[in-house]
């Protein structure tokens, strides 16, 4: 059965190529706009590993996260923004909120990278 | 026709159908022989048998008559008349039956004299008889004493009949060469035409053998075929893949730099202050928004046209050493900041408008290709101080 991955990003054209990705890439996606979206998927649909931005139309990333968390602890986050933060800032602040942050620069081969890592994919 | 081995096949079973023929027309020839030879054969008997019955009914005549003689009786005189007639007869049928063979005609003939010589005899003896002239009849029959003429016709008749059986033993001898020779033509052609079947069956059977090898060929090559086509279908499968990946990645690339950019100018823009960006000529090359609404000046009127058109550092105040050289420019060429300097803007209509100069090098990996200045509108009151 393949992972579910859930893409939290208000812009259509990144969660797009997102989901399209990761979707060639074996896995099943869920991609929405809204933080209210993505905390209704994981009520109905629990996804096995989450990708979100971090500046939402109608919440603050990081909040949805913490919300995302508490209703799915085990289940890891990655920070994917146009953000940028100092090294110092992500070891000592992202590092306890998400399992992972990229910039949104990263290429897709990356990301797939640490969704694979994630989600202790053998092909990671 | 094209098929080598059809070419074969017709040429022998044109060589059997000629065999066939050949022997078809030998063997009727042969039998048309037979036939003849055995109408031959039947007439020739026929001969003999007559001419046997001539020399039966001459003896039974010869017989009748001279009982006749003896007794005088007219029963025997009707019995010699009949056997006489019978030796007329069975004379006239030989000589029909020998009339189209010119040679047993001949011979007919000649027994013929003899057999109406000796028939003339009797009816002169019967005759002599019936007339009661006992002398005449015993000068006749001592004239026929030891019965010569009737030996005579004994030894044609015999003759006859001998070269009848030695001409039906050479037509016996023709007639078994010729079943021979029918026979060993059949069998001939039969074992001829055996073996060009078997030539037929032979060639029929290469001719398959190499068809069977030819589609095994064809299905090994289709194998073949079918193999690569079924790689290189994996193959571009896996280049386009490949490059729908690397096109997903392009797209993403291009996406995610402009969101980034996008980004950047929302910051840039959303800042209060003045920000000029500089070339290394003092050039303003991009102003943010708070220039355009402090100055009412567009960016078009301020973009390639040098900072000091809006913005000047106020001088030095009376007494103090004018500068050399123009500080901004110093401050870019030895590469270093500017720090909250009182300055000047001067806006669309004159109004000069107090602020705080600050000047950052802009950096492209340790060279100065550049700068940004940034304007802290002095708060009213505070100029004096400023």
């Amino acid at each position: 059965m393949k992972q579910h991955i859930l893409i939290v990003d208000d812009e259509a054209d990144i969660r797009d190529l997102l989901a399209q990705f990761l979707t060639v890439s074996g896995y099943r996606t869920t991609a929405v706009a809204s933080a209210a979206e993505a905390l209704l998927v994981g009520h109905q649909d629990p996804p096995d590993l989450i990708v979100a931005d971090l500046q939402l139309e109608d919440a603050d990333g990081l909040e949805m996260i913490a919300e995302l968390k508490a209703l799915l602890p085990d289940k890891p986050v990655i920070l994917l923004t146009g953000v940028l933060f100092d090294p110092e800032v992500v070891r000592d602040v992202l590092s306890t909120k998400v399992a992972c942050y990229l910039e949104k620069t990263s290429s897709l081969e990356r990301i797939l990278e640490a969704v694979r890592r994630l989600l202790g994919d053998c092909r990671a | 026709m094209n098929d080598p081995t059809i070419r074969r096949v017709l040429v022998f079973f044109l060589l059997i159908a000629a065999v066939l023929i050949v022997i078809a027309v030998q063997t009727a020839r042969n039998l048309s022989r037979s036939v003849a030879s055995s109408d031959w054969v039947n007439h020739t008997h026929a001969v003999i048998l007559e001419v046997e019955a001539l020399r039966a009914s001459l003896y039974v005549g010869d017989g009748a008559v001279h009982t006749y003689v003896l007794t005088g009786d007219t029963r025997d005189r009707a019995a010699s008349s009949e056997a006489i007639a019978d030796v007329a007869e069975q004379g006239e049928i030989a000589q029909a039956l020998t009339r189209n063979e010119p040679a047993q005609y001949e011979r007919i003939l000649q027994l013929e004299s003899l057999v109406t010589q000796r028939v003339e005899f009797y009816q002169a003896v019967l005759a002599a008889r019936q007339a009661g002239d006992i002398e005449k009849v015993r000068t006749l029959l001592a004239a026929d004493a030891g019965r010569a003429a009737l030996r005579d016709i004994q030894r044609k008749i015999e003759l006859l009949k001998n070269e009848e059986l030695a001409l039906l033993t050479e037509r016996d001898t023709v007639s078994y060469i010729q079943a021979q020779t029918t026979r060993w033509t059949v069998w001939a052609g039969v074992a001829l035409d055996v073996l060009l079947l078997g030539g037929v069956a032979w060639l029929i059977r290469d001719g398959l053998a190499a068809r069977r090898r030819a589609a095994a060929a064809m299905q090994e090559d289709n194998v073949r075929l079918e193999a690569r086509v079924q790689e290189r279908t994996a193959e571009l499968a896996a280049a386009n893949a490949r490059l729908s990946t690397e096109n997903l990645e392009r797209q993403w690339a291009n996406q995610a730099l402009e969101h980034q950019l996008h980004y950047n100018q929302l910051i840039v823009d959303s800042i209060d202050d003045l920000v000029f960006v500089l070339t290394k000529a003092l050039n303003i090359s991009r102003v943010n928004p708070a220039v355009v609404h402090l100055t009412g000046l567009e960016p078009s009127a301020l973009i390639n046209r040098p900072l000091a058109r809006v913005v000047r550092l106020v001088a030095a105040p009376p007494g103090a050493a004018a500068p050399l050289l123009d500080p901004i420019a110093q401050a870019l060429k030895d590469g270093h900041d500017l720090r909250d300097q009182p300055a000047i803007v001067e806006d669309q209509r004159g109004r000069q408008i107090p602020v705080r100069f600050t000047l950052f090098p802009l950096r492209d990996r340790d060279k100065v290709v550049g700068g940004i200045v940034t304007l802290q509108i002095v708060p009213p009151g505070a100029e004096a101080k400023a």
